[in-house]
């Protein structure tokens, strides 16, 4: 008995001692099961830890409970190492209140160069570099072919905002709902908002705005104005303001309007919550980017869009950083690429796209000189939610956007 | 034949009543028998093909039994506190005399008046600072505060119902308080044990936001929680939400079943009275 | 003599120590002190992490009292008051007179009234949801049926207060019936019978005998279904979100929508204080009023 206790003391000990040198690594994600992010997380995870002996955790939140839960879980013991970030706003305060950890040491230059310069930029917070990119993201007018050929609608002549308002005429004109949208959920009305001031307003005025305030100007109150001119058409679905974010992606998808104004994951989603779970397919889809408006003072090339990744907690181990290189890798990201997955910030995978709508995106992204990154992620949590509210407002047909600009001003103010 | 009518006419309603009150209940327990798009279709109707799958699934996942079971524990750990602790305030509120008694009892019932969402920062913090962040005791702890108030008012009404001679004759031989307690009040309070236990119980098993807040680490996840690892960021499964939603009804049911007819004695016996 | 009193002083005091101290101690560390720094918060900003630094006084008061919303929110509180009070607590007397006359199927009815209670908040939202989904939902097929295009009541800013308020009354007249079935069942037989032998009928037996009966269990029905409305949150999250435009907001949405969403803790304390102001102001003045409850 005696003999048994200490070998099983030794084995133990022996464990212990090699367990004590693993390191574990926590992961919070948001992807479902089944979304097309995972297969390259998780091979990506299994090599880590079987080249290193480490352990990697991966935890799962769904989206609104993530956001709600960011502040208290940053600063509990049981704190992620690594956590998936939007950039922007939300990441600067987290940033301001120490909660992130600047691995600028471990992040080596030859990584860097492996990434694209304006992603890597993204994730950085004055100096400091507190994460990783992963993949960019795109906003542009998603059509159903079928349907704007049934109206006569040729998209190739929409060059101006008012070229889409006569488009959308014509369409409303052939009996089909012309838009989709997501009103519940408001940050889908945003982007109309919201692109149409980089459209007037371009990338110097907005960081004027951001920095100085001032977000009453006349460009902005005139997207405003144009979002009315939109809205006056009676452009969208029945009962848009009830219809949430799948309700509008299972639309598009089920064919029951022209167009949506949607990030390019629209491509999978659609297809995933359509009645069929087919979705339009690939030959029946297009994009265009949103026109030009005449006199703006942004480029028609400028895009806006998302820079998504991992930021790594205040306590995040060497090895979690370690980690993440691994992942985000030209190997990875040229798998997921071409599975259609995002479309990837690591140099030269974006080639593996097979995808030709990915494609068009990364080359929009690729060519334009400024990428704003959506507002609502952007501004912050509360200048964001106000943008979301007023775009909603506007859409609803319910403020003028003098007051709307208003609104984003007082918010901004409060929150210097 | 006038009598005849009326009961008619009431049972018309009562059935009415009944069937708009079920028919939501009824409409997700079907849907989790039926595919996405049969929930457009059919929304109605019995599934027309029994779709097993979804319930199957979520009984077969580990996950669901262990989110039930951190349920359970939260569950049964707040209840057997606030039976506790309430009852032995509301003992010492319905029969020892004291300076201050209206005073505390009031100052209790502050619990009633505070809506939870308030103290979601202060509470964490709290928790937080106790290191109890990411224990058991960070949900259990708060819900068994929170439960008090009400607890404490149905203790009293029920304790001071009780017959004062049985009191003043076990005081004459000499019991003390705790005696008393522990002998004559609590197995005479079943009624309202239950009653308390019901709803201690429901509202523990129903609470959402506490357990969301306080706990990071899955493997403490309550039920709610598992709600959202079936609705994904872009993408809501409704027959698999509503599966799951019927699926933690049953243990809510059966409680509710096993205690009725305590929770309606436990209400008469002099709760209601105040 | 000496040593009895002493003895019993003593067994006093010391059940008193014993028995108050557990409830008293968890009581006030976990509700009492949140209730008092949520105070002190709300004479903040913070965006929740770490701790409070900027003292900005009562602004965030100020804003609350001028902010359209939270005035909406205020009056969707006393709609949901009025709705209650006036809707569901007599519908729910009114079934309990029906059912607690030990009629066939009383248990029957009992259940299936009483079932919406005990789901989950988040649950119910849920469920009805899905229900009032223009559609794809429950709704949806109803319209259908009758060929008429389907309402979508919860995107209609006029519509959806009451698509809110619909779900409220499914989920809490149970409780109420429960609370009052309870109450009449405690009625003494001998003044029903006496009454029948007078010859009075059931109409005059329930408005004459029972509800004057039953009037201590209905204020304290009322005072709960008051205090319940006034935090309400659960139910609407899942439904409408608060919206559209922000117009079905109870204050509780509001707190959790504007304060704790979008990081500002000092604002949603303040709004926390105020409900909690308000409630201590309709339960003293229930007190004094009606004094007999609590």
């Amino acid at each position: 008995m005696k003999l048994f206790l200490k070998i099983f003391i030794l084995a133990f000990a022996l464990l212990s001692f090699t367990s004590a040198n693993a390191v574990t690594i926590k992961w919070l994600h948001l992807n479902a099961e089944n979304s097309p992010n995972m297969p390259g997380i998780l091979k990506a995870v299994a090599e880590y830890e079987a080249k290193t002996g480490n352990t990697v955790e991966l935890q799962y939140l769904e989206n609104e409970s993530f956001k709600a839960k960011l502040p208290t879980m940053l600063q509990s013991n049981d704190r992620p190492d690594i956590f998936y970030s939007w950039s922007g706003g939300v990441m600067y305060d987290q940033a301001r209140a120490g909660f992130l950890r600047d691995v600028s040491g471990v992040v080596s230059d030859d990584y860097l160069s492996t990434l694209s310069a304006a992603a890597a930029n993204a994730f950085t917070f004055e100096g400091q570099r507190v994460g990783i990119p992963t993949h960019v993201a795109q906003v542009a007018w998603w059509y159903n072919k079928d349907l704007v050929n049934q109206a006569g609608v040729d998209v190739s002549k929409i060059i101006y905002w008012e070229d889409l308002l006569e488009a959308v005429k014509q369409i409303k004109s052939a009996g089909i709902t012309p838009i989709c949208l997501g009103g519940k959920d408001k940050w889908p009305v945003h982007f109309i908002w919201t692109h149409l001031h980089i459209r007037n307003g371009g990338q110097d005025l907005f960081l004027e705005s951001l920095n100085n305030g001032g977000w009453g100007r006349p460009e902005y109150v005139k997207s405003g104005e144009q979002m009315l001119e939109l809205v006056a058409l009676e452009p969208f679905q029945k009962g848009y303001l009830a219809a949430t974010w799948p309700d509008q992606a299972g639309m598009f998808g089920d064919g029951k309007c022209a167009m949506a104004l949607m990030g390019n994951w629209m491509y999978g989603s659609q297809a995933a919550n359509s009645a069929s779970g087919e979705g339009l397919g690939d030959d029946n889809m297009g994009m265009f980017n949103m026109p030009a408006t005449k006199g703006g003072l942004g480029d028609p090339g400028d895009t806006l869009g998302g820079i998504n990744g991992w930021l790594f907690s205040s306590s995040a181990p060497d090895e979690a950083v370690e980690l993440i290189m691994h992942y985000v890798s030209k190997e990875t990201q040229s798998v997921d690429a071409a599975n259609g997955a995002y479309i990837p910030v690591v140099k030269g995978a974006d080639t593996s796209i097979k995808n030709p709508f990915l494609k068009q995106v990364a080359g929009n992204i690729a060519n334009s000189k400024y990428h704003q990154i959506f507002y609502d992620q952007f501004l912050g949590a509360d200048i964001g939610r106000v943008v979301n509210d007023v775009s909603t407002d506007l859409a609803a047909g319910i403020i003028s956007p003098e007051e709307a600009t208003a609104q984003v001003q007082e918010s901004w103010e409060f929150n210097q | 034949m006038k009598t005849n009518m009326r009961t008619y006419y009431m049972y018309l309603f009562l059935f009415l009543m009944a069937a708009t009150i079920f028919i939501p209940l009824y409409v997700s327990v079907m849907g989790g028998f039926k595919t996405v798009g049969e929930l457009r279709t059919n929304a109605l109707g019995l599934p027309s093909n029994w779709n097993f799958d979804n319930y199957l699934s979520i009984l077969s996942n580990n996950k669901f039994w262990l989110y039930l079971w951190n349920s359970v524990v939260y569950a049964i750990g707040t209840t057997f506190f606030v039976l506790l602790f309430a009852s032995m305030t509301a003992f010492v509120f319905a029969h020892v005399k004291f300076a201050g008694n209206r005073f505390l009892y009031n100052y209790f019932l502050l619990g009633l008046l505070f809506p939870f969402a308030t103290a979601i920062l202060p509470l964490f913090l709290r928790v937080r600072d106790f290191g109890l962040l990411g224990t058991s005791w960070a949900v259990i702890l708060p819900q068994i505060a929170f439960g008090l108030g009400f607890a404490i008012i149905l203790f009293r009404g029920f304790f001071k119902q009780m017959p004062s001679e049985l009191f003043d004759a076990a005081f004459v031989d000499g019991c003390t308080y705790a005696q008393f307690y522990f002998r004559f009040t609590l197995p005479l309070s079943t009624p309202i044990l239950a009653t308390v236990s019901v709803i201690t119980l429901t509202g523990s098993w129903n609470n959402y936001l506490l357990p969301l807040i306080m706990i990071n680490d899955e493997s403490l996840y309550s039920w709610p929680m598992g709600i959202m690892v079936f609705r994904g960021e872009y993408f809501t499964d409704w027959s698999k939400v509503l599966a799951y939603v019927s699926l933690t009804l049953v243990p809510a049911v059966i409680f509710f079943f096993a205690l009725q007819k305590f929770i309606v004695a436990g209400l008469t016996g002099g709760a209601v009275k105040e | 003599m000496k040593s009895q009193k002493f003895d019993v002083i003593l067994n006093r005091y010391s059940t008193l120590i014993i028995f108050l101290i557990p409830a008293l101690t968890v009581f006030t560390l976990f509700v009492v002190l949140p209730i008092g720094e949520a105070a002190y918060y709300s004479f903040y900003r913070w965006n929740g992490y770490g701790y409070p630094e900027k003292f900005v006084g009562f602004k965030n008061y100020a804003y609350l009292f001028k902010n359209r919303v939270f005035i909406m929110s205020l009056k969707n509180n006393f709609y949901i008051i009025a709705l209650s009070l006036f809707v569901q607590l007599p519908f729910a007397l009114l079934v309990a007179l029906m059912i607690s006359d030990k009629i066939k199927g009383a248990t029957f009815f009992r259940t299936i009234f009483f079932l919406p209670y005990i789901l989950a908040e988040i649950v119910a939202g849920l469920i009805w949801a899905y229900i009032y989904d223009g559609n794809y939902g429950l709704v949806a097929a109803i319209w259908g049926f009758f060929g008429i295009d389907p309402i979508f009541m919860v995107g209609d800013k006029d519509l959806a207060l009451i698509a809110i308020l619909i779900v409220i009354f499914w989920k809490y007249f149970g409780i109420h019936m429960m609370i009052y079935i309870a109450g009449l069942q405690a009625i003494s037989k001998e003044v029903l019978e006496a009454a029948k032998v007078d010859g009075a009928g059931p109409f005059t037996i329930a408005w004459r005998i029972k509800i004057p009966i039953l009037l201590p269990t209905i204020r304290l029905s009322v005072f709960l279904s008051i205090l319940g409305s006034l935090q309400l949150f659960d139910i609407i999250m899942p439904l409408t979100g608060g919206g559209p435009s922000n117009v079905t907001h109870s204050m509780v949405t509001y707190l959790y929508y504007f304060g704790v969403m979008r990081m500002k803790f000092g604002f949603g304390s303040a709004v926390g204080v105020i409900i909690f102001l308000i409630c201590f102001t309709i339960a003293i003045a229930y007190q004094r009023i009606l004094m007999r409850n609590d």
